[in-house]
């Protein structure tokens, strides 16, 4: 027996569709949605409306400083303060990129707190990072800050194996007197629950933060305890239908939902361990967790955090707008990490040196009659990157004509044909075919070519 | 004076090294005498420098066949003026 399909009907066009309100070129590519996000939840379907993201105030927070230097040599006091500015401005007036947390600990630490707190800038906001430990506190308040994020581990391996607490009970009691001490030192805590897509939810987790709750309910708004849940191993899983503790869409209902922590108290800070790292963060946003903690380039413990680079364009891409964001930042921040020694994979999405550079003839062929074919969007004005191509053996006379092309910076009507470029065309062919070549031409190579065959259009354009 | 399709095949012959006596008029420049991807451009670009005309790089690399090649070049020689 065979099965019954649909009929679809060929719509025929003469003119292009390209699907513009999804794909406008100036923009990410918008993720737009038809219906609303459906997860069972105990049994019964729950709807989540990613229509409010339009009007919820998601963020993205930064831990550069922090987790993103348990993965490298520290930092100087002069590079950690301008990454900072750097992020000041990428992060645009409105604060996307709301916070960013520091080390307490050494003079050092102390010190680059205050250089960039003394650069005045709004967003953003400078926290700290503390063990759960009362004393600690007075770390922040010397600091003078407002925030702290302090550790409540809440796995069974971290309770019992690694901290080596008696019951359940003796650790959350320990925490909650931790958390009472930074009320009283007026720094609002927040309990950053490692661990917790391998911990019992409904056993540990729930209670856990319905007493915190409890407990900020005695305090004032800006001292209520925030939570940040921390997919220290990479174990959560974005799909709906997973169980907990290894679900993010069942985790944020719970809290958000049924211990009642408000979304813009609820952050998310993830792992890559499983590759799952970035849209992991997002669907943390979609689900009603307003945060989520990143790092530059993914840069973070082991495989790394969120990157924070990925999350700006994710956010455009569910915003459908710049938001303030200064995207081409995100190119200066790149070439100022090269330059102090942080290896970008040529590869790495958005900033490496090849993310938009196509080997390929055919594509380039592509590029040259519409950039568009072969571009993610228009990486010229959101991040100062025109598409490019290398030359290889498979980039033929199309991916020439595009190398020259940009080298002269000519568009349009102005660019040179292929045909013109037949002598360098000529050259990378027998650079493979003679030669024996094995390797791709640098562009300095291809330059000292375009000067000796094609002086006419040097003196033109260079001379 | 030579005639278009003369000096067709002359260039042809140059570009593809062979002799100019292995060309006929219905021959491919690909599949029958062997062109590659950058002696397609190069026999365009060398066309152009023999007869003195500007030929629409779209149009010229779609040309297949030797024939075709002459008319289509008899007739950018017309429009921009070339006599031949």
């Amino acid at each position: 027996m065979s099965e019954k399909y649909d009929s679809h009907s060929l719509v025929d066009a003469t003119e292009p569709n390209f699907l513009e309100e999804t794909f406008d070129y100036g923009l990410p590519p918008l993720i737009r949605f038809d219906g609303p996000l459906v997860e069972y939840i105990d049994g019964q379907p729950v709807e989540f409306d990613p229509a409010t993201l339009a009007g919820r105030d998601i963020v993205i927070t930064d831990t550069t400083f922090r987790d993103g230097q348990q993965a490298r040599p520290p930092y100087t006091v002069e590079q950690m303060v301008h990454i900072y500015d750097l992020l000041a401005k990428l992060g645009g007036p409105r604060g996307v990129i709301r916070q960013t947390e520091f080390f307490l600990y050494t003079k050092n630490d102390r010190a680059t707190l205050d250089r960039c707190r003394e650069l005045g800038h709004a967003f953003p906001e400078c926290t700290g990072w503390i063990r759960a430990v009362k004393g600690d506190f007075r770390l922040v308040k010397e600091a003078r800050l407002k925030e702290s994020g302090m550790l409540t581990s809440c796995s069974d391996y971290h309770i019992f194996q690694k901290l080596k607490f008696k019951s359940r009970q003796e650790c959350m009691d320990s925490y909650c007197e931790v958390v009472d001490a930074a009320f009283e030192a007026g720094v609002r805590p927040r309990c950053h629950l490692e661990d917790v897509t391998r911990a019992d939810i409904e056993g540990f987790v729930l209670p856990f933060v319905e007493r915190l709750m409890r407990m900020s309910e005695q305090v004032p708004d800006e001292l209520k305890a925030k939570i940040r849940l921390c997919d220290t191993m990479g174990f959560g899983v974005s799909f709906p239908g997973v169980e907990l503790p290894r679900s993010i869409p069942k985790l944020i209902y719970k809290l958000n939902r049924e211990v009642g922590v408000p979304g813009d108290r609820l952050e998310w800070h993830g792992h890559n361990d499983f590759h799952k790292v970035h849209t992991n963060g997002a669907t943390a946003w979609l689900y009603g967790c307003d945060a989520v903690n990143t790092t530059l380039f993914g840069f973070g413990e082991r495989t790394g955090n969120p990157p924070l680079e990925g999350a700006v364009i994710e956010y455009i891409a569910l915003k459908g707008e710049l938001c303030g964001l200064q995207t081409q930042v995100i190119t200066e921040i790149a070439d100022y990490m090269r330059s102090i020694g942080l290896p970008v994979p040529d590869n790495y999405p958005l900033v490496g040196k090849a993310f938009n550079t196509t080997r390929a003839g055919i594509h380039a062929g592509g590029l040259r009659q519409d950039e568009r074919i072969y571009n993610i969007f228009d990486t010229t004005k959101l991040l100062g990157r025109p598409p490019r191509v290398a030359l290889t053996d498979k980039s033929g006379s199309d991916g020439v004509a595009l190398w020259v092309n940009e080298f002269f910076g000519l568009k349009g009507d102005q660019r040179i044909s292929v045909i013109k470029c037949h002598k360098v065309a000529r050259w990378v062919n027998d650079q493979y075919e003679k030669e024996g070549r094995m390797t791709a031409i640098s562009d300095e190579e291809l330059e000292t070519q375009v000067r000796e065959l094609m002086p006419q259009y040097w003196e033109k354009y260079k001379g | 004076m030579a005639t278009v399709q003369e000096r067709v095949v002359a260039v042809t012959a140059r570009v593809l090294q062979l002799d100019p006596s292995e060309i006929k008029p219905e021959y491919t420049f690909t599949v029958d005498l062997g062109a590659e991807s950058v002696q397609s451009v190069e026999l365009v670009a060398m066309f152009e420098e023999e007869f003195g005309i500007e030929m629409d790089e779209d149009a010229a690399l779609a040309v297949t066949n030797v024939g075709d090649a002459v008319a289509f070049i008899t007739k950018v020689c017309q429009e921009q003026g070339v006599e031949v």
